[in-house]
């Protein structure tokens, strides 16, 4: 009778572990929401403040630079992927070689599957979308075009920032800070991208390394056009562009990718 | 439990082994009841209480992942206030016991099962304890290494009067070990006292195997013995010593069938164990 | 109590010679703190390249609020980042009975355990910005201002350490404590700009609810002369009544851990 007493309570307390678990995820996500209210509130206000005194900054007016850092903020998501800590985990328990000998492009694979997670995180934000326009007036577009222009430079800027960080996450076949390495990007992503100012708003020399580099090609264009600060006019132009980026960093990723896999397939492992 | 007492403590898992030890530990408040551990109420008085144990927690450690053994050592000495040189004679003595010699440089990240359970032991013991708590202190080790734990904690703790109490899975510490035992089950003792005793007490049986020609079927046996198991070219019967004798077994089986070979073999410690789970213990009381 | 202190001491070097083994890691995480925190003080700067003053606030003025929290932040991380993690790492893997059986106070041995070098990072910035701000802002220190510098980022670090320290407490109930404790932290976000930038309700909830103003907003206020300032001398108070706060909190946990184990 002891022992059955003591297995329902075994059980019982097992069974009690379900829900606390259960709340942890609950937990995380009312978490998440107030983080972003938070986050959000801090941007508005920031804004608020700084037009305080002046109508118009660098050609661009209040509403406009809300609207367009709200955006930024909703899809921060396109402007990075896992490709770093991918090869990170990848190299580090020896399946590179492994996933390089299978039938699928290597690199194809990568592409679909960071495509899926981009999308997923892109599809999990909504709740800040709605957020963003019952607390801070956020305007989200309603004309067909300019979601179209916007959806297709946002592709191939995620495209472009693909096979940037394919070229950086090359750098993990040579060293094994993968964390430090991964938390170096996303810190530059952050500035680069022009998830915090438009590129406007930046002093001309400024604004020419930002748009050398690659970053803004995933945020700040197609932001840019959604929000309605670049004319949609502009938008074959900025395709053109992003293609051309698309070409430049596809060739060097290739290129030093098949330099770095040396280093495996050389030594083995 | 008496001062200088060696004593194993053995249940089956959650049984509540290492609540009780928590309580002792002044970790956990017994939910009913009162707890003493040297006339201290080991929560209420934690402080104090911890001056004067040392436990082992056999699957966590107490050391510090990334600090070599000597540091962590020396921490633990500042922590529990161990006079300097008090603190480098019991050094000096566990690292030739202990055999810790080339081990105090290596962080405990890179350790083996065995140097590590060495250095958490000399972690547990550096501020000369009264009692000692070990859980499962050979838990996953070879031969060898628990031969050699089981050595130190005789020496160490015999030597300097520790009151030790021992959980355990493996019998062979607790025969080497204690000399009384403590069997629980759903948090009720269901045998207190010395291991002869229960050793003599479930002694008195024996256990006799045979390898026959041909299969054995309904073998007529003296009194007081009985088939345990009969497979196809072997049986097993038991005895008890008091009522018949091996020769007495052996010449009737032999009667009834060919005999290649027989062995006699005296119960160990697990197989009582098991039996006073089984109740052997309550049948026997009534 | 002077114990505990040379204890510490003791923990202190101990950590720092096991950290001397992971010098690179150490370097990058220091670097990418001042990425980070690089990437946003880049973003106010373009910002007022544009407008001479945020709500009446110059850019340096701004730097100063920003620094000082970063420098009260950074005490934080330093020397109580374990109250992160507390039911991740030790109740949820027991290794807090360790901290149980041993004679010392277990909070103490807690925070005492890991000494978090990250936290490096956030000084250097946060000092970096502090100097800078005063050297534009052509500041003359008195010694009450200097006094003020110093009773404003201590108070701030046990502001920013009661909060996560109340907030931890969870733990002992729900293991990962870690969401609850973002709750509140991420609040400090709002200090890093003058308070006076927010509606009232968000300077009030800063300023009694959820102090960090006073690790921020208010010192600054007062080294830069402006109005409000002399509320920073409460912040001392402040801090000490949440420390006591959150002390019998954690240890109203602590009763709980001990009444059921797990």
């Amino acid at each position: 009778m002891q022992t059955l007493q003591r297995r329902v309570s075994v059980y019982g307390a097992l069974l009690a572990m379900i829900p606390k678990m259960f709340m942890a995820y609950q937990l995380w996500f009312w978490a998440g929401l107030v983080m972003n209210v938070i986050s959000m509130s801090i941007l508005y206000f920031f804004w608020n403040a700084v037009y305080a005194e002046s109508g118009v900054i660098s050609g661009l007016a209040r509403e406009q630079t809300i609207n367009y850092i709200l955006l930024a903020f909703f899809f921060m998501p396109l402007a990075s992927n896992d490709l770093v800590w991918e090869f990170g985990s990848n190299l580090r328990e020896g399946l590179m070689v492994h996933h390089l000998l299978r039938p699928v492009n290597f690199q194809a694979m990568n592409y679909v599957q960071q495509f899926g997670a981009v999308l997923t995180r892109v599809t999990l934000q909504i709740p800040i979308l709605l957020l963003g326009v019952f607390l801070f007036g956020l305007k989200i577009p309603t004309d067909l075009m300019t979601w179209l222009a916007f959806l297709v430079s946002a592709l191939l800027g995620f495209t472009v920032m693909f096979f940037f960080t394919w070229f950086l996450a090359c750098f993990t076949f040579y060293t094994t800070e993968i964390w430090g390495l991964g938390v170096l990007i996303e810190g530059m992503t952050f500035f680069l991208s022009g998830a915090l100012v438009p590129l406007a708003m930046m002093p001309e020399w400024l604004r020419g390394i930002v748009l050398s580099v690659p970053f803004a090609q995933a945020l700040a264009v197609p932001i840019g056009l959604l929000s309605g600060i670049t004319p949609l006019g502009d938008a074959p132009r900025l395709w053109l562009i992003q293609i051309a980026w698309i070409i430049g960093m596809w060739i060097i990723s290739t290129l030093f990718f098949r330099v770095a896999v040396r280093k495996i397939t050389v030594q083995g492992g | 439990m008496d001062a200088g007492e060696i004593v194993g403590y053995i249940g089956v898992n959650g049984a509540g082994k290492s609540t009780t030890i928590k309580m002792l530990t002044g970790v956990l408040m017994p939910t009913s009841g009162e707890v003493r551990v040297l006339g201290r109420d080991p929560h209420k008085q934690r402080v104090d209480n911890a001056r004067d144990i040392g436990v082992v927690f056999g699957q966590r450690t107490q050391l510090w992942w990334d600090l070599a053994l000597i540091e962590s050592l020396n921490l633990i000495a500042k922590i529990y206030d161990v006079p300097p040189d008090r603190y480098k004679n019991i050094l000096d003595q566990f690292t030739e016991t202990l055999d810790l010699g080339a081990l105090l440089n290596v962080p405990v990240r890179n350790m083996s099962l065995g140097q590590k359970m060495r250095s958490e032991l000399a972690a547990a013991l550096i501020h000369e304890p009264k009692v000692v708590y070990l859980d499962e202190p050979t838990i996953g080790l070879d031969l060898i290494v628990k031969e050699r734990i089981r050595d130190f904690i005789k020496a160490e703790c015999g030597a300097k009067g520790m009151t030790v109490m021992l959980t355990t899975h493996d019998l062979g510490d607790i025969e080497e070990l204690c000399q009384r035992v403590i069997i629980i089950d759903d948090g009720q003792v269901i045998y207190d006292g010395p291991i002869q005793t229960i050793k003599k007490r479930f002694g008195k049986f024996r256990e006799i195997s045979f390898d026959t020609m041909k299969e054995a079927k309904s073998l007529q046996l003296p009194d007081g013995a009985q088939v345990l198991s009969a497979e196809e070219r072997k049986v097993h019967i038991r005895f008890d010593r008091t009522v018949s004798s091996a020769s007495k077994v052996a010449s009737a089986v032999m009667n009834q069938i060919e005999v290649t070979d027989f062995s006699l073999s005296e119960p160990d410690l697990a197989d009582i164990v098991k039996q006073i789970y089984n109740g052997a213990l309550e049948r026997e009381a009534r | 109590m002077t114990r505990y202190m040379s204890l510490y001491w003791l923990f202190l070097l101990q950590r720092l010679k096991a950290l001397m083994e992971y010098r690179a890691s150490f370097i990058l995480g220091a670097t990418s703190t001042i990425i980070w925190q690089g990437s946003s003080i880049a973003a106010v700067w373009v910002v007022m390249q544009n407008v001479p003053s945020l709500n009446g606030w110059n850019y340096d003025e701004v730097l100063m609020v920003y620094g000082i929290i970063t420098l009260a932040k950074s005490i934080n991380h330093m020397f109580a980042d374990n109250l992160w993690t507390v039911g991740r790492v030790y109740i949820r893997a027991g290794g807090f009975d360790r901290f149980l059986v041993r004679p010392i106070d277990p909070l103490f041995h807690l925070l005492a355990d890991r000494f978090c070098q990250d936290g490096v990072g956030n000084f250097i910035v946060g000092l970096a910005l502090v100097v800078k701000a005063s050297v534009d802002l052509d500041i003359t220190w008195t010694p009450l201002m200097v006094a003020m510098l110093a009773v404003g980022v201590i108070s701030g670090g046990f502001i920013f350490i009661a909060l996560n320290l109340i907030t931890c407490v969870s733990s002992f109930w729900i293991i990962d404590s870690v969401p609850i404790t973002r709750l509140v932290f991420d609040n400090h976000l709002f200090a890093q700009y003058p308070l006076s930038i927010y509606p009232k309700a968000i300077s009030i909830l800063l300023t009694w609810v959820i102090p960090y103003g006073f690790a921020s907003f208010y010192p600054a206020s007062y080294l830069l002369g402006r109005e409000m300032g002399n509320l920073a001398w409460v912040s001392p108070l402040i801090a000490a009544f949440l420390m006591f706060i959150g002390y019998r909190f954690w240890q109203f946990g602590l009763k709980y851990y001990s009444g059921t184990g797990s």
